[in-house]
């Protein structure tokens, strides 16, 4: 069913858009409405990031030591692309080690690529967001675990590895955890095959479906989801096994809503493009290019988030410097309130209200 | 700062909270609204900190679903943000409850009223069920009323969403009095049908004002439901007494609905023994409850706007006091709240999976009375 809707929102649907029908499923969703971008927007984006993030950091190597980032390798946005992959592919070993569903590992997959277009690799390492983020995922797909069950089964891991980075991701993602993916598109495609009237079951063998899924997961690896919709993906995945049954589903969703292009025709250069996609990227990084990169990150990722260095102490003062003046003026109106006679304080103008309110609010968590 | 970071102060800064205005737990809830235009809203924060497992699974599925579903009969999520350990939901502000309504004794129910309750409720639920979202919750203290009468199905601290068939769920959902047989039953492959006879308890409830199948533990709510609508066969339900917690909990004859409610047309009672079928399978689904013929027929559905009211100070009142000027053994048309119900009313919803935290997930305008 999720199949059908995706692909009624996409190029199916151009004709019926002004009749002022009722809006697709898929369209009301976050992810089609936050989380689509074209292959254009999506390298600007990143491009954009990492820009901002070498600025930043490179400030703060100023900031501790002049001229000390003149020689800093930082990490451009392909290479930040590359670590990002190499974690996805950890994704699924983890996945089946806990035996999670295939939900909680594109799920999880899906809130790493995300977290990544809004932070930068030189900040967070995906080592630690990868694992959060699959916790994370195994809440919001309903498949809850304990953390002490979870860290207590990966290496070197504690729980706050995990939970300090909690908010952290689920905040970048928009608090927006709902995920449709591809591989329940394929199963929706698969289950419309077997209404078809004139394609009996020993025309569309299983393994068609097995290889169809095979490369579904390995459209995980790329950024197909970020750019096309879970089920044109779904068909991209069926044509590479079958492009017959995927013209006759085509065709048979092209009988139910005729338009001047048979439906095969209008999703052509899309499946194509995925195909490639999918062709092209979907499989691991080399691993020897990856080390190349994590060792550069050592050098050049954001000494403010390191623990015990220079910059970290000198963020954690000023943080604290900014608490301690908001105690002193807590205490100052205290005083105040006493001096003017009225134990009680005066009556508050609304700003101070809300002034107090954001106050307490802090206090009392 | 981070990017990120600085747009959840972005975020933050558009909201301004004004009250604190109902407090439990693991949540609190503040009356606030929106800095630029002064709009009303409701601002629930839930204290994260406090769970060693993280998010709390009943936040995330609150916000998971209402981040996505836009209707004019859900509650709508505004805005999510996060200061220090604490989430933050911004929420439509929504001034009563069904339950208050009904327990108003002052007011006066007509039979167009309740239809346009009915109408809302189907509507917000055919919304949910038709994004394969299970509400499991349901229950009049659920359902809040906006100040133009709208109906909004809120709390989505149980809900999760169904795909294929055969996919295990808990039973250990929707508040009891409101929870469908095969629930009580354990079953654990069920539907959206759980939903609609949560929905025929709220409806008879409106009719009744007084809670329709009050049980008083699990196994007294199945005798409950049994005495009133009598113990299923094996022909009414194929299967039930394979269920994984069956029971025999005695042979209740059928009483013909009429015999209760007793002011109510053929229609009405015609809809809501569809929606109180044992069968899952033949219980009636909300798309087809809003093609139902109780809907076309007169009288038509109140204007939300026309609907009974709660009195701002209704809650401060003593009941004894508007005892006097409430006839309840009149006959007419309205249905009045009966006698004030001595039983108590099972305000927490059951555990969830992670083994049940009483989180206050009901948006609670008023202190809470003792």
């Amino acid at each position: 069913m999720a199949a059908e809707n995706s692909t009624k929102a996409t190029s199916a649907e151009a004709g019926s858009s002004s009749l002022g029908k009722k809006k697709p499923l898929y369209e009301a969703s976050t992810q089609y409405k936050n989380w689509r971008y074209s292959p254009e927007r999506l390298e600007d984006v990143r491009t954009q990031l990492n820009a901002a993030a070498v600025a930043v950091i490179r400030n703060t190597f100023e900031a501790d030591e002049p001229g000390s980032s003149s020689g800093v390798a930082f990490l451009d946005a392909g290479e930040e692309q590359l670590l990002v992959k190499l974690y996805i592919s950890k994704i699924p070993q983890l996945c089946g080690h806990f035996r999670f569903p295939e939900e909680v590992e594109a799920t999880a997959i899906s809130y790493l690529k995300r977290f990544y277009l809004k932070n930068t690799v030189m900040d967070w390492h995906p080592k630690n967001v990868m694992l959060t983020a699959l916790f994370l995922a195994t809440k919001t797909t309903n498949n809850p675990i304990s953390l002490e069950a979870y860290t207590s089964n990966i290496p070197k891991t504690s729980p706050s590895d995990v939970l300090d980075l909690e908010f952290l991701v689920a905040q970048s993602l928009g608090f927006e955890f709902a995920v449709w993916h591809a591989h329940r598109a394929l199963w929706g495609i698969w289950l419309d095959l077997q209404s078809l009237p004139d394609l009996s079951a020993d025309l569309r063998p299983q393994d068609v479906y097995e290889i169809a899924l095979k490369h579904v997961r390995a459209s995980r690896f790329t950024d197909a989801e970020l750019i096309y919709t879970p089920s044109q993906i779904a068909l991209a995945c069926l044509s590479i096994a079958s492009p017959l049954i995927c013209q006759r589903w085509a065709d048979s969703k092209s009988a139910v809503s005729p338009s001047s292009q048979p439906l095969s025709e209008v999703l052509e250069d899309t499946l194509g493009a995925i195909k490639f996609m999918v062709m092209q990227a979907g499989q691991p990084p080399d691993v020897e290019s990856v080390r190349e990169v994590d060792r550069r990150l050592k050098l050049c990722k954001n000494p403010e988030k390191v623990v015990g260095s220079k910059a970290y102490l000198a963020r954690i003062a000023e943080d604290e410097h900014r608490a301690e003046q908001k105690r002193n003026k807590k205490a100052n109106d205290v005083r105040r309130a006493l001096a003017e006679g009225d134990p009680f304080g005066s009556e508050l103008t609304d700003k101070e209200k809300a002034e107090r309110l954001a106050e307490l609010d802090e206090d009392d968590d | 700062m981070d990017a990120v970071e600085r747009a959840n102060t972005e975020r933050q800064k558009r909201w301004v909270k004004d009250q604190k205005v109902g407090e439990g737990t693991y949540a609190v809830v503040y009356r606030g609204r929106e800095f630029a235009t002064g709009r009303k809203v409701a601002i629930k924060k839930i204290k994260v900190g406090q769970f060693k497992d993280g998010l709390d699974m009943s936040a995330i599925r609150e916000v998971k679903y209402l981040r996505e579903l836009h209707h004019q009969n859900v509650i709508e999520l505004l805005d999510v943000f996060s200061s220090k350990t604490n989430l933050n939901l911004v929420l439509e502000f929504l001034d009563s409850d069904l339950e208050k309504i009904i327990k108003d004794r002052t007011l006066v129910f007509l039979p167009a009223d309740i239809k346009a309750w009915m109408a809302m409720t189907f509507r917000g639920l055919e919304f949910c069920h038709r994004n394969f979202v299970l509400h499991r919750d349901l229950k009049p203290n659920n359902l809040l009323i906006a100040s133009d009468g709208q109906l909004k199905i809120a709390d989505f601290g149980l809900a999760r969403d169904f795909t294929d068939p055969g996919h295990k769920m808990t039973c250990q959902v929707i508040t009891r009095w409101y929870r469908p047989p095969e629930l009580l039953f354990g079953s654990r492959y069920y539907s959206t049908a759980v939903d609609i006879w949560s929905v025929g308890c709220i409806f008879a409830e409106l009719m009744l004002r007084t809670p329709y199948l009050p049980g008083e533990t699990d196994m007294d709510q199945l005798k409950t439901i049994f005495r009133a609508l009598g113990t299923p066969t094996e022909e009414d339900w194929p299967g039930h007494t394979k269920l994984p917690d069956y029971v025999p909990v005695g042979q209740f004859p059928r009483t013909p609905l009429r015999d209760l409610f007793t002011a109510a047309t053929t229609d009405t009672l015609n809809l809501l023994s569809k929606c109180l079928i044992y069968e899952p399978r033949k219980r009636i689904g909300a798309k087809e409850a809003l093609h139902h013929a109780y809907f076309f027929a007169l009288p038509y559905p109140s204007h939300p706007s026309k609907l009974p009211k709660l009195s701002n100070n209704t809650s401060s009142r003593p009941l004894d006091e508007v005892d006097g000027n409430v006839d309840m053994n009149a006959s007419g048309p309205g249905v009045k709240a009966s006698a004030p119900n001595r039983l108590k009313r099972k305000l927490s919803s059951p555990g969830d999976e992670l083994g049940g935290r009483p989180l206050a997930r009901r948006l609670d305008f008023t202190q809470k009375r003792s």
